[in-house]
């Protein structure tokens, strides 16, 4: 690398210094003082949230992005109504950035007072770590919600959580397809909708977006199909809940399993449904890729941020299909957005009060309105403006409501994954989800 | 005379370095494109949009307080370069060119910093952090950035450092040098490629990095700007271009150091070889 | 040993240890127990709440057990070695390439090449899923206009191609950062060898195996451990395109350790300690890469 000759540069500039120690020393000593001022400075000036100047501060912590704008005035005007009352808000923008903060938060014992529980609520509930609702809030209160009874903690009764924002499922589509397919009418049945897809996959288009990734997904359709063969809309939730007698290997999931497979394989689905993702999949349908969309309540506000305004006006939904005419539609009503409240902060009896204000029909109807987004109380939904959240929240009394994530399905999903990229057959897949759940 | 040029010479690399330059910037190009699209027509236009509108910028920079959050970025990112150089430095110097016992002991164990992924250690580190009373401060982030940089960052400084001759520190020290003074008289002038990498790397190390301030930092006034920019990015669907106008104006400050180090760099350098 | 020796000896053992207090008080804290402390977990059942339950090695019975993590490590390897020797060989070429051209040309284009890693793999990953998207990406409509509709692949969407479209992500990531690693090692390359093999008849390709090549074996073992180091530890380009997907088809140890203590994997109840337990194998196996690179750096010098 460098060379160099024999002398140095420096010598005789530099002066005998005999002070090496006591400058090492003070090195050391500067970074081990930088580090510890650092630290006591932090310790300092860091409280906990919990109590500033006389108030009591309430942490509300989610991911509904779709509120970002809206919620902020809100929660400014309960303020200014509760001048003893401090609200920090905090959106994150999705569950994966959300839960490792919740994770964290949870895990040192500082729960926020008001938190999207995600999948978590029961799990948390039975550790304490959020607060039984029924007990909280009364019955007065709950009996307002649109029924749901995965909000129940099947174990032991109790309710660690309430649906914000209430979703069914169904199936968006583009009506100038439908058009240039010669598909007349709304499909009623599955097989009407096989019939559509064909004259739909014969125009070039793919007929019904669907996002089976992450595999949880799949479980999303798979749901109002269990409750159509059985008519039972609490099948599916004494099956994930591992209730005596129901298993993956009974008779009526193998023939909803058939279905499903009997759907994939006329090719109802854009291809490679397992590789593509939810943002993906609605981009296919706005931009007329897809003829339809299998998909939840929040679409509504997805198009209206991000779909040309001309498609916004054009768009319907429909039911989805039911396994035979005249038979019952069974959508499926998961409520997967909802509120639990940390059990051991100290400002727990102000979040309940912020809950409570939240729920007020007409602060909530003007929030869900704003943000296109469906109530989960009836006072509130009797109060929806825009018309597609309406139809939808129409259906919610003849839903089935469950989301699949208790201990009887959150591990099915790889295998039901399988039926949608067809490397599984339906007599597998029944013994496979039961050996994983 | 049978030497001979490069084959084709030298515009056959150049023609391929420039090939490559712009397949690598196509990307950012979309970026900047997509920042000027109007809302709603990201897909399904043309590559360069019929329109431009520059609304977008004003957009980001109000709905994301974005001022806020780059001032936020700006000083826990310098704070931790200046931290990272300085401890890298010391350190990197000690490990090539001091003796003394365990030395080599004590820099594997430094280098298990580099070999765990980070996200495995969210939990334990939020968990460190609390019995320190550093949650929920920017100072507490701060002090993590420069605990798991600055061992990459020496182990940098120590290889090059280690490039250096031993003769010089010698001679230093037969001239009655202590071992700060060699340190900060010889051999850091000399280091500056070294640093200038060091700066860069680390500048752009703690502009970008998200997850740990997501989750250390609760209050959202505190957070630094990437976390905040990807609030854009949600579950079913992303605000694209506020989210590119965001990025692109997040971007400046990294290039603005990238080419005032290069310069150092490059001078650095050169003064290496003349010396010699 | 003479005294001034002796007090030589002892104040560069000083100057050792002082100069290294900083970093190493501040690794104990906030890397060195944490580290402990995810190794510890790997050894128990956690969800994030309430003590650890220790289990001693089930964690590691399950993994060897769970088709998920095999099929997980594989991929672990295979990107790993994969994009190392893609992000040693290739940045290597293009240094000397630049080191070679007109210092304007060269200016530009290594300020070009660095643009990539300006940003965040996050970012990286969230443009390049754009661009790959099967419908919509500029990708596909690009190779649909010049007539070879037929490469229009699925690309994230399928497994067969969707780790090489992530790879080929990770060199366009790591280009310019490893090769400006290389451009300031042959910079300090003292152009008297050079001189000294055009004079014997060494030709240009010579002349890079026998003077660049060697030369650059220290900073070689480098950027090779370190991008073998980064390659095992593989999570954020991967997360943010296909999130492991398809089917567990780009799923490595870093994105399924995620999703078992933060995501969908878990299910309704955090895997921390499962989790940990592959943080400890990843571990691992960057030991083995820094040993690697201890070798070849040994070798370099003799």
């Amino acid at each position: 690398m460098h060379s160099t000759g024999g002398q140095s540069p420096f010598g005789s500039a530099l002066s005998r210094v005999q002070l090496d120690r006591r400058t090492l020393i003070r090195v050391g000593a500067a970074g081990l003082g930088a580090a510890t001022t650092a630290s006591l400075l932090a310790a300092c000036s860091t409280g906990s949230s919990s109590a500033s100047g006389g108030k009591a501060t309430v942490r509300i912590w989610s991911w509904y992005s779709d509120m970002k704008d809206t919620l902020p005035k809100v929660l400014a005007d309960f303020e200014a109504k509760h001048p003893n009352i401090k609200v920090e808000n905090r959106i994150f923008g999705s569950p994966d950035q959300y839960l490792p903060a919740l994770t964290a938060a949870v895990s040192s014992g500082d729960v926020p007072e008001i938190f999207a529980p995600h999948v978590r609520a029961n799990t948390y509930g039975e550790q304490g770590i959020s607060a039984d609702l029924s007990k909280d809030l009364g019955g007065d209160f709950l009996k307002d919600f649109f029924p749901a009874q995965n909000m129940v903690d099947q174990s032991n009764g109790k309710q660690y959580w309430v649906a914000w924002e209430a979703q069914t499922f169904g199936i968006f589509y583009n009506p100038d397809i439908f058009k240039l397919a010669k598909i007349d009418g709304e499909p009623e049945t599955w097989d009407d909708l096989i019939e559509a897809a064909h004259k739909v996959n014969a125009i070039g288009k793919s007929a019904v977006g669907f996002a089976s990734n992450p595999g949880t997904s799949a479980l999303d359709f798979f749901l109002p199909l269990v409750t159509q063969v059985t008519d039972d809309p609490t099948y599916f939730l004494k099956l994930d809940y591992l209730t005596k007698g129901y298993k993956w290997t009974n008779q009526p999931i193998v023939d909803a399993l058939k279905l499903n497979d009997k759907i994939v394989k006329a090719k109802v689905f854009q291809p490679n449904t397992n590789g593509t993702s939810g943002d993906q999949v609605n981009q296919l349908f706005y931009t007329g890729g897809s003829a339809m969309l299998f998909s939840g309540s929040w679409m509504p506000n997805t198009l209206v941020q991000s779909a040309p305004p001309e498609f916004v006006k054009k768009y319907k939904i429909m039911k989805t299909p039911a396994i035979k005419s005249g038979a019952r539609h069974w959508t499926a009503d998961q409520a997967g957005a909802g509120w639990a409240v940390s059990e051991t902060s100290k400002n727990k009896e102000a979040a309940l009060e912020l809950l409570k204000y939240l729920y007020t029909p007409d602060v909530y109807a003007k929030l869900m309105n704003s943000s296109y987004a469906m109530p989960a109380t009836k006072s509130a939904a009797d109060q929806i403006a825009d018309p597609n959240v309406k139809l939808m929240a129409s259906w919610l009394p003849d839903g089935c409501p469950h989301i699949p994530f208790g201990p009887g399905s959150s591990a099915a999903g790889d295998p039901l994954q399988k039926i949608f990229d067809q490397t599984a057959t339906p007599s597998r897949s029944p013994r496979r989800c039961r050996r994983r759940c | 005379m049978r030497t001979r040029r490069f084959p084709v010479g030298k515009s056959f690399a150049s023609f391929i370095l420039l090939a490559l330059a712009a397949l690598t910037v196509f990307p950012f190009v979309w970026m900047v494109l997509t920042s000027l699209r109007e809302q709603n027509t990201i897909f399904g236009g043309p590559f360069i949009p019929a329109h431009f509108t520059f609304a977008a910028y004003p957009k980001a920079w109000e709905s994301t307080q974005f001022a806020l959050h780059f001032a936020n970025s700006l000083w826990i990112t310098a704070a931790t370069v200046a931290g990272v150089v300085v401890f890298a430095s010391l350190a990197g110097y000690a490990f090539a060119k001091l003796k003394f016992p365990f030395k080599n002991a004590l820099y594997v164990m430094l280098l298990a910093t580099l070999m765990m992924p980070s996200t495995s250690l969210i939990i334990p580190l939020y968990l460190q952090l609390r019995s320190f009373g550093l949650l929920n401060s920017q100072v507490g982030l701060l002090v993590v950035y420069v605990s798991s940089s600055a061992p990459f960052a020496m182990f940098l400084m120590r290889a090059f450092f280690a490039s250096l001759p031993d003769e010089l520190i010698e001679a230093a020290r037969i001239d009655g040098a202590g071992e700060f003074t060699v340190f900060w008289r010889v051999v850091v002038p000399l280091a500056r490629p070294g640093m200038a990498t060091v700066i860069i790397f680390q500048f752009l190390g703690t502009w970008n990095e998200f997850i740990y301030a997501n989750t250390i930092l609760q209050d959202s006034g505190k957070l630094p700007l990437q976390p905040v920019l990807f609030l854009l990015v949600g579950q079913y669907t992303t605000d694209w271009p506020t989210l590119t106008a965001g990025l692109t104006m997040s971007i400046v400050p990294v290039v603005i150091v990238y080419v005032w180090m290069q310069r150092q760099f490059v001078a650095g350098m050169t003064l290496g070889a003349v010396k010699s | 040993m003479s005294a001034s020796a002796w007090r030589l000896h002892r104040s560069e053992r000083i100057a050792g240890y002082t100069f290294i207090v900083p970093i190493t008080v501040l690794f104990a804290l906030f890397v060195g127990w944490p580290i402990v402390r995810a190794v510890y977990l790997g050894f128990t059942t956690w969800s994030g709440f309430g003590a650890p339950r220790f289990t001693g090695l089930d964690n590691y019975a399950r993994m060897l057990h769970d088709p998920v993590a095999q099929h997980a490590f594989l991929i672990t390897i295979i990107y790993a070695v994969v994009t190392t020797v893609l992000q040693t060989a290739i940045p290597l070429v293009v240094a000397v390439l630049l080191a070679n051209v007109w210092s304007g040309l060269s200016v530009v284009v290594r300020t070009i090449l660095f643009i990539p890693g300006i940003v965040s793999f996050v970012v990286s990953g969230v443009l390049w899923k754009l661009i790959f998207d099967p419908n919509l990406g500029t990708l596909n409509q690009a190779l649909k206009s010049l007539g070879l509709g037929d490469l229009a692949l699925p690309w994230l969407a399928d497994g067969r191609t969707a780790l090489p479209a992530i790879m080929l992500v990770s060199l366009w990531g790591g280009l310019g950062a490893n090769m400006l690693i290389y451009f300031a090692g042959i910079q300090g390359v003292d152009p008297a060898l050079y001189e000294a093999a055009q004079i014997d008849g060494a030709g240009s390709w010579q002349r890079f195996r026998y003077v660049t090549i060697p030369a650059l074996r220290g900073v070689t073992a480098i950027v090779l451990s370190l991008n073998l180091m980064n390659g095992f530890k593989a999570f954020d380009l991967i997360f943010v395109m296909t999130g492991g997907g398809p089917s567990h088809a780009t799923d490595t140890f870093g994105t399924y350790l995620y999703s078992l203590a933060f995501g969908s994997a878990g299910g309704s109840i955090p895997q921390l300690g499962y989790g940990s337990a592959f943080s400890v194998v990843v571990m691992l196996l960057c030991g083995v890469a820094v040993l690697v690179q201890v070798a070849l750096t040994r070798r370099a010098q003799r």
